[in-house]
């Protein structure tokens, strides 16, 4: 592709540079100038992450051709800073806290900056609008609504900026709001991610991975695309020297696949090269043969007889079972007064942090392999990785490098093996950088669950019995399936004192996308249904779901599910004071119609996106400040 | 600044309510972590252990713990990076075990580098160890007849030949689960949380609202009430998602919600005002009785949505996501039961 010359001003520097003209903005910014605050979270203008200014407007830099640029004045995050010190809007985000893993700031401030300058006097629900086009998966938005506005009386001067100093200059310090001592590196845009990181002589690399759902492969063949110039390595298991496979609880995946794949996005093979495109290029010259198989994308055909085998060590394509019995719970079902049945769905969810997953590795001087990525738990994939390369375990070394957000989603090891293979092979720093498309398919999902849930009750609202039966799906590999399972079976009854239970959590593999380790782990979906059942339950005792927990709550002394003796148990005070805080109006569910007291107050938010709007936005015009 | 009254307002609002339990670092094994302190130069500290922030504030934490320790400030805190050749084992960044584990290490190994300091100070000033205190950066005996400050005490101590250093191991005793009943003690801190939903309903479109989220967790103890608060509403927002809109679709195996264009998040429009409230019931088995908030405060939140829904309109969504189509379903299925109990009356 020609090049061509490029001038702007970036930051308040002229910048004058011979370009490829398939460089988006995002990417000159970011790969020929290394001003790396602005980030690529989705690359389709979905986020905001690579938020920028052209000329003044707030632009989408990723999806901005670079020569739609020439001549422009851009400023980024790294331009926000006035004379080497935090400005008043990046002092409000950090006295709200409005930062935690970082990687959407450089764009929320830009938009948040945007929001400022647009209306100095922007009231919550415009600054919500201005920066509506900008996803965070942390913060929840609420103290970057905080920082917005403080950041906005600051400069109208209505508050006076000694509210921007930290609450305490001395300790103790437990207890009090300290500065987060990271903020300072996100607001800045200084921070590194895997992805921001560079070496000298550091290749790219790029993975091949499966259109089907369930394929044996007959033929891989390599030697086309190894022949290519600037290819410098392309690996396959066949690169594995140790003993393949690695997974959180057990060793069922290989690092890439061995004569058969089990769901779309399962890496095949990889190809270091001098650039992304090369790379990319030399994909397409992988051969691969594939005998299709039938998929079982269904957790109850899974578990069907004569169902087809995923793992071959698995037949019956069982993850993991855990089982609760405490008591006689059909005896307990005999005895309640009311026995109340429901079945309750949960759906996969991506964590979608904003940070796609990324990688840096290469060799020490020694020789030891070092792998820098956003990697939840890197004990693990040390010990897992020694034993697939076959190398010693001090020869391996991991770096966790700071993580975008996570959620369980960075605790599988799912490319740093395949990074390895291509630093070993190459002898050159490899560097992987998934786009939001490859992080959907190939990372796990939360589990779905399917529970079918039984709960006998006496007319007072005791529960007598709990019979609770869980099917999840696993996907393609365990992944973390066995632990979710077992933490959705302890939680799931809920913290009640229950004599008589049973409860089964099952996990079972599938060609679907797996399904691993996400917040809450399981019991998100069992208490999920738990919590919707006693509202059910409550329904057809005709009671306040608020007496029927109460009436359930475990207490100090009492023996759990797993028959634990409990200490000291927060679960009333805790309860009474959601519901204080509340001002909840007791009585039964959906029949206090309109003269329920306790709705429309202070603590909500307007609804402001239900149809036609129904608020004007509250804005002082330009000029009136209050 | 409220809408006009409809006569039939086809938004209805309601509430919910749910409440969750959790268990604390990892379930059902035993749980570790280890952590390496040294009181340094100046009157700082070097605090190395397995740990990287994930965003949820941990680096701070771990801070503030160093500081009240040592008696010094949270910023003259270095924290080494994780990293498995240079750093001991503090294992996965997950399971909500970060505070709870990492944070009972490192105050274990800031009281071993401390007492080493101690030790050499009491003897210069004939006091005994406990008869010194360490606070804002100055060491002294209880008494105020001697002083110095950090700085000075870390210089006097290594021209004496002591370098303070610490290390701290801290374990969380777990059991395993019996394999036929499941009998076992998963964890040694467990918490407790309860949330409120408020929802408005649409009835022509079944769009659901989530206006207002007034959520209460234990936490054991509060280091940083600022960064707990920004966990709940966190993990509030993310089971906001999962309850009306998030969906990771596949066909017969195949994705088809790829990209953040199919696959919707909660955007700043989307979110209720969370309302927190935090309970402090201290773990009494560890050194700093704190326990944990990441997983758990997104527990009772779907279900306190599904809740409000049902007190709003009178449905019950079953699965999840409650989704506009699934509501209007729902409530069309409530006014044809209805019609033809009338019809049969």
């Amino acid at each position: 592709m020609a090049s061509f010359d490029i001038q702007m001003t970036v930051n308040g520097r002229p910048v004058k540079q011979s370009v490829s003209p398939h460089l988006r903005l995002l990417d000159f910014l970011r790969e020929e100038l290394h001003w790396t605050g602005s980030k690529e979270g989705c690359g389709a203008g979905e986020c905001g992450s690579c938020s920028v200014f052209v000329d003044g407007v707030l632009m989408k830099s990723c999806l901005m051709p670079v020569a739609k640029a020439q001549h422009s004045e851009i400023e980024t995050i790294e331009g926000l800073e006035e004379q080497g010190k935090l400005n008043v809007l990046q002092q409000a985000f950090q006295k709200t806290g409005a930062s935690q893993c970082g990687y959407c700031i450089p764009g929320m401030m830009m938009a948040a900056t945007a929001a400022l300058r647009a209306n100095p006097y922007a009231g919550r629900e415009e600054i919500k609008e201005r920066l509506g086009g900008n996803i965070c998966r942390c913060t929840g938005y609420q103290k970057m609504f905080e920082a917005t506005e403080l950041a906005r009386d600051v400069m109208n001067g209505k508050l006076t900026i000694e509210l921007l100093k930290e609450e305490k200059e001395e300790g103790p310090f437990i207890g009090s709001n300290s500065f987060r001592i990271d903020t300072s590196s996100k607001v800045t845009g200084a921070l590194k991610y895997a992805g921001d990181m560079v070496m000298p002589q550091m290749l790219h690399m790029q993975v091949l991975r499966s259109p089907y759902p369930h394929a044996e492969i007959l033929e891989l063949d390599t030697s086309e695309a190894e022949a290519m110039a600037g290819v410098e390595a392309v690996v396959t298991h066949r690169d594995v020297q140790g003993i393949d496979g690695f997974g959180v609880f057990t060793d069922d995946q290989p690092v890439l696949a061995r004569g058969k794949v089990r769901y779309v996005g399962d890496a095949i093979a990889a190809v270091a090269a001098e650039d992304v495109l090369t790379a990319k290029e030399a994909l397409k010259k992988i051969k691969v043969r594939y005998r299709e198989l039938v998929a079982i994308t269904k957790t109850e055909d899974a578990i069907k007889t004569g169902a087809v085998i995923i793992h071959d060590d698995v037949p019956d394509n069982i993850v993991m079972h855990i089982p609760i019995r405490k008591g006689n719970v059909d005896k307990g079902m005999a005895e309640a007064d009311f026995v109340i049945e429901e079945t309750y769905y949960t759906q996969p969810v991506e964590h979608a942090y904003l940070e796609p997953e990324a990688g840096l590795a290469y060799l020490d001087a020694d020789g030891t392999l070092v792998i820098q990525s956003p990697s939840q738990n890197i004990t693990h994939h040390r010990q897992k990785l020694a034993k697939i390369l076959d190398m010693p375990v001090n020869r391996v070394r991991m770096i966790m490098s700071p993580v975008g957000g996570g959620f369980g989603g960075k605790e599988d090891m799912h490319y740093q093996g395949i990074l390895a293979l291509a630093v070993l092979k190459s002898r050159r720093p490899v560097r992987y950088v998934f786009t939001r498309e490859e992080s959907i398919i190939a990372s796990a999902k939360r589990h779905p669950f399917s529970i079918k849930y039984q709960l006998g009750l006496n007319r007072e609202g005791l529960i007598q019995a709990s019979k609770i039966h869980m099917l999840a799906d696993a996907g393609a590999y365990n992944c973390s399936t066995e632990g979710v399972m077992r933490k959705a079976a302890i939680l799931a009854a809920g913290p009640y004192a229950i004599e008589n239970l049973m409860v089964d959590a099952i996990g079972v593999y599938t060609n679907n996308t797996p399904s691993g380790a996400m917040r809450s782990f399981g019991a998100m979906q069992s208490q999920f249904a738990t919590e919707c059942h006693l509202d059910l339950c409550a329904e057809k005792l005709e009671m306040d779901p608020v007496e029927l927990r109460r009436k359930n709550f475990f207490k100090e002394g009492d023996e759990t599910h797993t028959r634990q003796e409990l200490g000291s148990v927060s679960m009333l005070e805790v309860f009474n004071s959601a519901l204080d805080l509340a001002d909840w109006e007791t009585g039964i569910s959906n029949s206090r119609g309109a003269t329920r007291s306790d709705l429309a107050q202070s603590g909500n938010r307007p609804p402001c996106t239900l149809g036609a709007r129904q608020f004007p936005l509250e804005t002082i015009p330009t000029g009136q400040a209050a | 600044m409220n809408a006009p009254l409809r006569i039939f307002p086809k938004q209805k609002r309601g509430r919910g309510v749910a409440a969750g339990w959790y268990g604390i670092a990892r379930t059902a094994t035993i749980d570790r972590a280890g952590a390496w302190a040294e009181l340094d130069d100046g009157g700082t500290a070097k605090i190395i252990t397995g740990v990287t922030e994930i965003g949820e504030g941990i680096l701070t934490v771990l801070a503030q713990i160093v500081a009240d320790e040592l008696g010094i400030r949270p910023k003259d805190v270095t924290i080494g990076d994780n990293d498995t050749a240079r750093s001991p084992e503090a294992a996965h960044a997950g399971a909500t075990r970060q505070t709870y584990m990492i944070g009972n290490a490192v105050a274990l190994a800031c009281r071993e580098a401390r007492q080493r300091l101690v030790k050499e100070l009491a003897q210069k000033w004939q006091v005994s160890e406990d008869d010194i205190i360490c606070s804002n950066g100055i060491i002294r005996t209880l008494d105020h007849s001697q002083s110095m400050t950090m700085s000075e005490a870390v210089q006097y101590c290594k021209n004496r030949g002591v370098v303070p250093v610490g290390s701290g191991s801290f374990t969380a005793n777990h059991t395993g689960l019996d394999p036929e009943n499941g009998s076992g003690n998963p964890w040694q801190a467990y918490v407790y949380g309860a949330q409120v939903a408020e929802v408005e309903v649409d009835t022509e479109t079944g769009e659901v609202q989530v206006l207002g989220v007034w959520a209460s967790h234990d936490v054991g103890r509060a280091v940083n009430p600022q960064g707990v608060e920004g966990q709940i509403e966190g993990g509030v927002v993310m089971a906001v998602g999962q309850t009306l809109m998030e969906d990771y679709k596949q066909e017969e195996g195949y994705p088809t919600s790829m990209n953040l264009a199919k696959y919707i998040l909660p955007t700043s429009l989307d979110v209720p005002q969370v309302n927190s409230v935090i309970i402090e019931d201290p773990d009494p088995l560890s050194p700093l009785g704190v326990k944990g908030i990441g997983e758990p405060s997104m527990i009772p939140t779907a279900p306190a949505i599904i809740n409000a829904i049902y007190d709003a309109v009178g449905v019950r969504i079953h699965s999840l996501p409650a989704t506009p189509e699934k509501v209007l379903a729902a409530l069309r299925e409530k006014r044809e039961r209805a019609d033809t109990h009338e019809m049969l009356a």
